[in-house]
């Protein structure tokens, strides 16, 4: 796969404040890469340089082979944005404001596949202030599409919706995926960044901590699955150490670590056969990101 | 210039659909227009409210002859609604059971105003006679016989007797009125005009000077056509200094010159686009206008090319101030606020309103170096007195004004790092 994104040391001040701290990452085409952090964590900074939106203070970044420096306009030509806090003109229609980015980039012909791809074809004609969270992000994103970009970027396309929005988005997002577009996309929420990327990079305070596949991380850094039990005591923990000396005590129950799926399920079952309730729970980005950061992240960005 | 004119669309299907903007650009100023028109150049002649009290009667309780001529000669101004006032009335108590007295005027007709009116002319053209005679004696005696010359004196001497013993005194009619209320000076020199030409009458001296009026309608123009660029340029001014400040400190607050900045359009595309918007606005609001004024006052200037010529670069200047303006502004208060700030005063010291000259000379100063000065003072050249080479200098300063501002305009405006 081709290199359509080149990151190298990339650097972003504001006064004596560092938010972008030589960060050096590059993105293949086709695929869905992923920045993921906590707020202020630098992913719109990072994202926003790389869209032509702000100046880098250092650093090097190509983005289809041209730099940003010296071909912007080139570079406008070839990609889609939806910024962060997407708006539209809200006395347009859904369909006049699709038409306006489409104008601009001088793309001619019907817009209707765009509308439909997105499932905005039915709601084409109504002004976009009476829209849903959820619609009004699906229009940012169709938006961005219509000029047939080579690489859409996604500043956090979904935060603020509701899980139900949440989800026909990352819908959206998966299609345009599938037509072979290049992804980028930034998020607070570990589950997005697990669901749709192929590959992701946790940013805190503007340093990439860690970057690579989504398997690949969660196997490297998500500590294995868990078995949590609702009761303690001598037997279910004798069960535990049948196959773990990784033992804690949580809410008056057991939590067992397990590297292998296999062994947590062999645990499970061996509690069920004692009529001991027992949860698996498999490892993820959430597990990942607190292994690598030491905290969580909470619904609206922040650090728990 | 594609883009341009795909912003300029957008820009205007958006405000055409924005029910408060169209309100305060078009609505406001044509209700400013109305309240202002019928302040300076109103539709109908004042007429002043005058009570008389007339004491001069008979003793039948009729009014004198000359009394009522005298009335009949203030009615005949059509400058008073004239209210009759009864003799016994006592305007002191009169005036204290009144709310206000601004509105308040008596003319009092003393009693014996006939007699003493007739006693009065008697004596004045007796006056006259022995001024005659005296002329003649002086001037033509060399053609004169003795005896002639003999009776003439004789004749001078008796009269001349007659006027030393004779005490006329003249009837005197009294205006009452509040001395600080405005209208009370116009209404002196009224009634002083009426009274002169009633003592004209009574003494039989024909008018030597004679002042004539004529209707300003016959000169094509009246006050309504005066005041038009005045409004014309004032609003159009307020519309593109208030109006594009606050426009586009709010599409750069709610994302939408981001979102814009994000794909190939330019920043000066996006500049000119909302220039040409306010322009189309401008000119929209200028035929509303005219409409009304023709409509309500009768105005009869009508904007030719060049009138078209300098409202397209006012607006185009005043546009493109409140970008200049919106580029540095962060939120919509502050866009607000300095937009009124500019704004207003500039409305109010261009003389869009009032003749510069009747402000104090600093003021005027300070008139003058406004642009809106310019645009109205070129206006008025050409829609009303039809000189369009006196708008030279209009079309110069607006003109190399509007160029720096829309280059300050596209230098300020932040199209990155917003």
């Amino acid at each position: 796969m081709n290199t359509v994104i080149e990151v190298k040391d990339l650097v972003k001040e504001y006064g004596k404040s560092r938010a972008v701290d030589r960060i050096s990452f590059d993105v293949k085409s086709g695929e869905i890469f992923t920045l993921v952090g906590p707020n202020g964590a630098g992913k719109t900074t990072t994202v926003e340089i790389l869209e032509c939106l702000r100046k880098p203070t250092s650093g090097r970044v190509t983005i289809l082979g041209y730099e940003i420096a010296k071909d912007e306009a080139k570079i406008k030509k070839r990609i889609g944005v939806v910024p962060q806090e997407f708006n539209a003109f809200e006395r347009l229609t859904v369909l006049e404001n699709v038409k306006l980015i489409a104008d601009i980039y001088g793309r001619k012909g019907e817009l209707k596949s765009y509308l439909e791809l997105l499932d905005l074809w039915d709601v084409r004609n109504k002004k976009f202030k009476i829209l849903s969270g959820g619609m009004k992000r699906r229009v940012g994103i169709c938006m961005a599409a219509v000029s047939e970009p080579e690489i859409l970027f996604l500043d956090e396309p979904t935060t603020g919706l509701d899980p139900e929005a949440r989800r026909e988005t990352w819908g959206v997002i998966k299609k345009l995926k599938e037509t072979g577009k290049t992804v980028f996309l930034t998020t607070h929420y570990m589950e997005e960044a697990e669901k749709l990327s192929d590959r992701v990079a946790v940013i805190v305070k503007g340093k990439i901590v860690a970057m690579g596949a989504v398997k690949e991380m969660i196997e490297k850094h998500g500590g294995g699955y868990r078995v949590f039990t609702k009761v303690g005591g001598k037997e279910v923990e004798a069960i535990f150490k049948k196959y773990t000396d990784s033992i804690i005590k949580v809410d008056g129950g057991l939590c067992g670590k397990f590297l292998g799926k296999r062994d947590a399920a062999k645990v499970a079952l061996d509690l069920y056969s004692r009529d001991i309730e027992a949860e698996i729970v498999e490892p993820g980005m959430e597990e990942v990101f607190l292994s690598l950061v030491g905290r969580k992240i909470n619904e609206r960005g922040e650090f728990e | 210039m594609r883009n341009v004119w795909i912003v300029f669309k957008t820009l205007v299907k958006d405000w055409l659909r924005s029910p408060t903007g169209v309100f305060f650009s078009f609505l406001f100023p044509v209700l400013l227009l109305l309240i202002f028109g019928t302040l300076f150049g109103g539709t109908e002649n004042t007429r002043y409210a005058l009570y008389i009290q007339n004491l001069d009667v008979d003793e039948s309780g009729n009014q004198t002859n000359l009394s009522t001529a005298f009335i009949e000669a203030i009615k005949s101004t059509e400058c008073f609604d004239i209210k009759p006032l009864d003799k016994d009335v006592n305007i002191s108590a009169f005036v204290k059971n009144q709310q206000t007295i601004e509105t308040l005027r008596f003319l009092v007709i003393p009693d014996g105003f006939e007699e003493k009116a007739i006693n009065k002319t008697v004596v004045v053209r007796m006056g006259i006679i022995v001024d005659t005679l005296v002329y003649v004696i002086n001037n033509y005696s060399q053609y004169m016989n003795a005896s002639d010359i003999a009776n003439i004196t004789m004749g001078k001497e008796m009269l001349s007797a007659y006027l030393n013993q004779t005490n006329a005194t003249s009837p005197e009619v009294l205006l009452i009125a509040d001395e600080h209320a405005q209208s009370t000076q116009i209404i002196k020199g009224i009634i002083y005009s009426v009274s002169n030409g009633f003592n004209n009458q009574l003494t039989g001296a024909s008018d030597i000077v004679i002042p004539k009026s004529e209707d300003l309608q016959q000169r094509r123009w009246r006050a309504a056509d005066y005041y038009l660029p005045g409004y014309i340029a004032a609003f159009i001014m307020t519309n593109g200094i208030i109006g594009m400040t606050t426009t586009v400190t709010e599409y750069k607050r709610n994302g939408i010159v981001k979102r814009l900045s994000a794909t190939p359009l330019s920043k000066r595309d996006w500049i000119l686009g909302c220039i040409l918007q306010q322009t189309f606005l401008g000119f929209a609001l200028t035929l509303l206008m005219i409409g009304f004024s023709w409509a309500i006052f009768g105005v009869r200037a009508i904007p030719d090319l060049y009138a078209v010529s300098l409202i397209f670069i006012g607006c185009v200047l005043f546009s493109s101030i409140g970008m200049t303006l919106g580029g540095f502004v962060k939120d919509i208060e502050a866009a607000n606020g300095i937009g009124n700030a500019i704004g207003f005063p500039l409305m109010f010291l261009s003389g869009a309103f009032w003749p510069v000259e009747v402000m104090p000379s600093y003021m005027q100063t300070i008139a003058k170096g406004s642009p809106v000065y310019y645009f109205h003072q070129g206006l008025r050249e050409i829609m009303i007195y039809s000189e369009p080479a006196n708008a030279t200098i209009s079309f110069v300063v607006l003109t190399v004004l509007a160029v720096i501002f829309t280059l300050l305009a596209i230098k300020i405006t932040r199209w990155k790092d917003l």
